[in-house]
């Protein structure tokens, strides 16, 4: 693993700043990090309102509770508290001991708890047995009125970031994000449905970007500017990008088509385009010598960055209600294409997947540098290989051109949502997590 | 070729007359039933019906699951076209049943009953008069160890004993992180008068529904395989070449053409709704459920067109009740209901516990097939909504009056019946496959039935639904036409002749003789 420079530098500095009754705790700690995100990663696959966005936001809050638990305890760390849209600080530990592992196990279990609560009966089962298992493994040995205090203070971190995530506008998600009605638009460029599933006869949440951001000042801070002006002429520029979908899709690769299945990250099916960033994270935290309060740091950053790009990019897409390609392609090209992946149900510009990449990796490499190479075996229990990339723009980039190979993005859409989840990453990247 | 009406119907919509509603009276409360499929985690799936005559009446005995209590073989007291009535016997009394498929599986002509069950499956031997011995072990029958959830059976060719398939489901020990535990499938084959150890069909992915069918009318039957997505990984709906004495081998695309697809597959139906000749395929989901028809047979690869948005049978959300939220679907069943000689479709519904993103009042559907190929939804008029939350079901005529009742297992709450009003119909016509030697009751043979200018193939199966079967009379509406001309096509190829069968009567059919009226009492 090639570690960056500042995580080297970063590492004793906690390690001092850390008491030493914590000290002895780390490991502990750090396995009830990972494991609940673990779990977390299969509640948002099998949770069927955890739609890409949804999920995104979810990281988001289950990522700034551990780093809020931590830095509740550590004066190295720094609160996200008036960093963050509307957080407010948070519940200062009563005095006395605390045992670090179970502050973070007891606010990890309860904003799980809500986060998750309508999950179906196994995911529910799940984190009972979670709950049960990370609490027997955190509380071994420790004083019970430690425990118990610690447990408290835990729930409190957790109910604070809970009540500050309900007033957000995303809360709520109902018929797993479709309108139960929708009309659609008349111009000729407007997005129409593109599925035969009933329920997707709507776009997937389409008032998703008047959701609060997090770390960027509005929906619209980081607008990517217009697509190239919509034409059906074939000597257009419009028509040319619609061509090159069409062209790529019918002489794809082996390799190009791995790399569409790669990044597809379809809900309902994987841990969501955000969810993969997340276990990126995680494999990397578990391959190296990650200290707990850096993996919950680039998890708070992260989720916040793919949280915010999500509802930058809705706010685009629902603005430019732009067609998809392959209903260009079969009106004007070639009315039997079909794309290699299934189209998602929402409007094309800008790539939802190229803006989440371009502000995860805009995050990933602020904190571990421009040239960290990783291995990726995020779906290799679903049958496809590890990928090795040099660095996480490099991640970024092919995730982005993923979805020209599947052929339901044009180009320009993949470029501008890169170019505006960079801008929407800058904003996460700058938050302080250290004091 | 695909009947024109349906193809027009599928770029235009005309005006069409409602097909006639059928009526069904509730009888839960008089009909004798009083089991109810109990249990938590390990029985949110399951909860099977198996309908078959053991009592050699003709009128169908039901055998209802209990899941974590005892489960009960109901015998049919019921008179042809009276009020549908049962008694409670303690023959089939079993716990842990998930559900359950009738099959003569020893060819004696006494049916035997296979049981799925959470833990150890059983092979239950007919004994006659509605007794059973458990012939596992004397049979070689390993029942396993596992949370079985789907069946099918065939007789494949030179074979005097069936091929069972058992479909598992996830590995219950699993906790934390029980995705992807998906536990293997087992292929239990013949050998001799008895069963082969069983084969692991690998990989395996929480089957819910399967079923042996011949879809593209090759002779040859494959295995379809309809998984819950919700607990694999890698995984997809599957098919397996199951080539006579070769070791099962899966459809893949590469090789086959085979699509991926992957939904919570919960029941398979199949019916050649499209009078194209090929089986078309329902299969149960959560939201929208498909209906798929092969494309272009001519190709022999199996690709499908989902045609359940387009015939208005996705049947994605309650219809009724108010509740807004997505359907949870599980057993799926056509058989024509309103006797108008179209397949209509029943649908149980019910959500998998207390899911509060999907439908808590959730129909189960009636869906009647319009003279254009589509349907139309009728659960509520015809009175057969309930907002239980069910499971398996069967659409059987139990009262052998020609109107098809409907009983259906609801997880907490008892099973319930309707009995369906005769009055209400059209003409039917209902057969009783038998041959000689082994496999008594044709499992494998297609029933043609001429429908105008085409002609409506009836695979006669052992498997699909949800963990719900039945073997007995298979019914056949037919509107306003006096008789029916039917003929069978036998389980070895042998073609029998087109006979024609006067409409309300029941007969008996058996190879190269002629059809011989039953008549029941």
């Amino acid at each position: 693993m090639n570690l960056h420079r500042r995580q080297i530098l970063a590492l004793p500095l906690l390690a001092l700043a850390r008491p030493a009754f914590a000290a002895d705790r780390s490991d502990i700690s750090r396995q009830v990090l990972l494991t609940w995100h673990k779990l977390v990663l299969e509640l948002v696959r099998h949770t069927a309102t955890y739609m890409p966005p949804v999920a995104a936001r979810g990281f988001a809050y289950i990522g700034i509770t551990a780093h809020e638990a931590l830095a509740s305890g550590n004066p190295a760390l720094r609160s996200l508290a008036g960093q963050v849209t509307d957080l407010a600080p948070l519940p200062a530990r009563p005095s006395g001991d605390y045992d670090e592992p179970c502050v973070l196990h007891a606010a990890l279990q309860a904003v799980v708890a809500e986060m998750f609560g309508n999950t179906g009966p196994t995911g529910l089962r799940a984190m009972e047995a979670m709950g049960r298992q990370m609490g027997e493994v955190a509380g071994a040995g420790i004083d019970a009125a430690v425990m118990d205090r610690s447990i408290a203070h835990g729930k409190a971190i957790a109910e604070h970031i809970l009540a500050w995530s309900r007033e957000d506008g995303g809360a709520v998600v109902e018929n797993m994000g479709f309108p139960m009605d929708y009309t659609p638009g008349t111009r000729p460029q407007d997005w129409v449905p593109t599925s035969l599933v009933r329920m997707q006869q709507a776009p997937l949440l389409p008032g998703w970007a008047q959701n609060r951001p997090f770390a960027m000042p509005s929906a619209k801070a980081t607008d990517p500017g217009p697509h190239p002006d919509y034409s059906e002429d074939p000597a257009s520029e419009f028509h040319a990008y619609a061509q090159e979908v069409y062209d790529t899709g019918r002489a794809l690769t082996d390799e190009q088509k791995l790399i569409a299945r790669f990044w597809s990250d379809d809900a309902m099916l994987t841990f969501t385009p955000a969810g993969h960033w997340i276990s990126i994270v995680l494999q990397i935290a578990e391959r190296g010598a990650m200290p707990t309060e850096v993996i919950a740091a680039t998890l708070a950053k992260l989720g916040v960055a793919q949280a915010d790009a999500f509802i930058a990019c809705w706010d685009t897409k629902f603005r430019y209600n732009l067609l998809r390609p392959v209903t260009y392609i079969k009106r004007h090209i070639d009315k039997t294409w079909e794309p290699l992946l299934i189209t998602p149900p929402f409007p094309e510009y800008t790539s939802g997947h190229s803006a989440q990449s371009g502000a995860a990796s805009t995050v990933l490499t602020a904190i571990f540098g421009e040239d960290f190479a990783f291995d990726d075996d995020t779906h290799v229990a679903e049958g496809l290989p590890v990928r090795s990339f040099a660095s996480f723009e490099a991640a970024a980039e092919e995730a982005a051109a993923s979805r020209l190979y599947g052929g339901i993005h044009f180009r320009f859409g993949n470029e501008a949502g890169l170019k505006q989840g960079r801008a929407v990453g800058a904003y996460a990247a700058g938050l302080r997590t250290e004091a | 070729m695909m009947r024109a009406s349906l193809i027009i119907a599928l770029t235009a919509a005309p005006a069409l007359a409602e097909p006639v509603i059928p009526s069904f009276t509730d009888e839960t409360a008089t009909a004798g039933f009083s089991t109810v499929y109990e249990g938590e985690w390990e029985y949110m799936v399951g909860g099977g019906v198996a309908t078959f005559d053991c009592s050699g009446d003709g009128f169908p005995e039901v055998f209802l699951s209990g899941g974590a209590s005892p489960s009960a073989l109901y015998l049919n007291r019921s008179t042809q076209g009276g009020a549908l009535s049962f008694e409670k016997t303690e023959a089939l009394t079993m716990d842990a049943v998930l559900g359950a498929y009738p099959l003569d599986i020893d060819s004696d002509g006494i049916m035997d009953l296979v049981v799925l069950r959470l833990g150890e499956n059983r092979v239950m031997r007919g004994l006659g008069d509605c007794a059973f011995e458990d012939a596992s072990a004397a049979w070689g029958f390993d029942g396993g160890d596992a949370w079985s959830t789907a069946f099918a059976a065939i007789w494949e060719k030179g074979q005097t004993w069936p091929t069972l398939a058992v479909g598992n489901y996830v590995d219950r020990k699993e906790e934390a992180f029980p995705w992807g535990s998906c536990t293997d499938n087992w292929l239990h084959r013949p050998e001799g008068e008895r069963f082969a150890p069983p084969l692991p069909l690998t990989p395996s992915y929480c089957a819910l529904s399967m079923l042996f069918t011949d879809w593209n009318r090759s002779g040859q039957p494959s295995l379809r395989v309809s998984n819950d997505r919700e607990y694999y990984k890698g995984g997809q709906e599957q098919m397996w070449h199951l080539d006579p004495g070769a070791a099962p081998r899966l459809f893949t695309e590469k090789d086959d053409g085979w699509k991926r697809l992957r939904i919570w597959g919960m029941g398979i139906a199949s019916a050649d709704i499209t009078l194209d000749g090929y089986p078309d395929y329902y299969l149960t989901s959560m939201a929208d459920n498909k209906f798929q028809i092969l494309t272009a047979p001519e190709s022999g690869k199996p690709v499908y067109a989902d045609l359940a948005f387009k015939s208005g049978i996705t049947a994605h959300r309650p219809y009724t009740g108010g509740d807004t939220r997505p359907s949870t679907a599980w057993h799926a069943q056509f058989a024509d209901a309103n006797n108008d000689g179209l397949l209509d479709l029943f649908v149980a519904k019910g959500n998998v516990a207390k899911m509060p993103d999907f439908a808590e009042n959730d129909p189960n559907n009636l869906l009647l097939q319009q003279e254009d190929g589509t349907f139309v939804e009728a659960g509520d008029r015809a009175g057969v909504a309930s907002m239980a939350i069910s499971r398996g079901g069967q659409v059987v005529d139990l009262n052998l009056d020609g109107a098809l009742d409907i009983v259906v297992v609801n997880r907490w709450t008892p099973a319930q019946v309707w009995r369906g009003n005769a009055n209400a119909t059209g003409g039917w016509v209902q057969v009783r496959l038998q041959q000689p030697g082994a496999n008594r009751d044709a499992i494998g043979a297609v029933v043609e039935v001429r429908r105008g200018e085409f002609v409506e193939r009836h695979e006669v199966t052992s498997g699909g639904g949800h963990v719900s079967g039945s073997v007995g009379w298979l019914h056949f509406g037919l509107g306003d036409a006096a008789t029916a001309e039917l003929r069978v096509i036998w389980p070895d190829g042998r073609e029998g002749d087109w006979q024609t069968l006067g409409a309300g009567t029941f007969q008996i059919l058996q190879p190269d003789q002629a059809a011989q009226a039953w008549q029941p009492g």
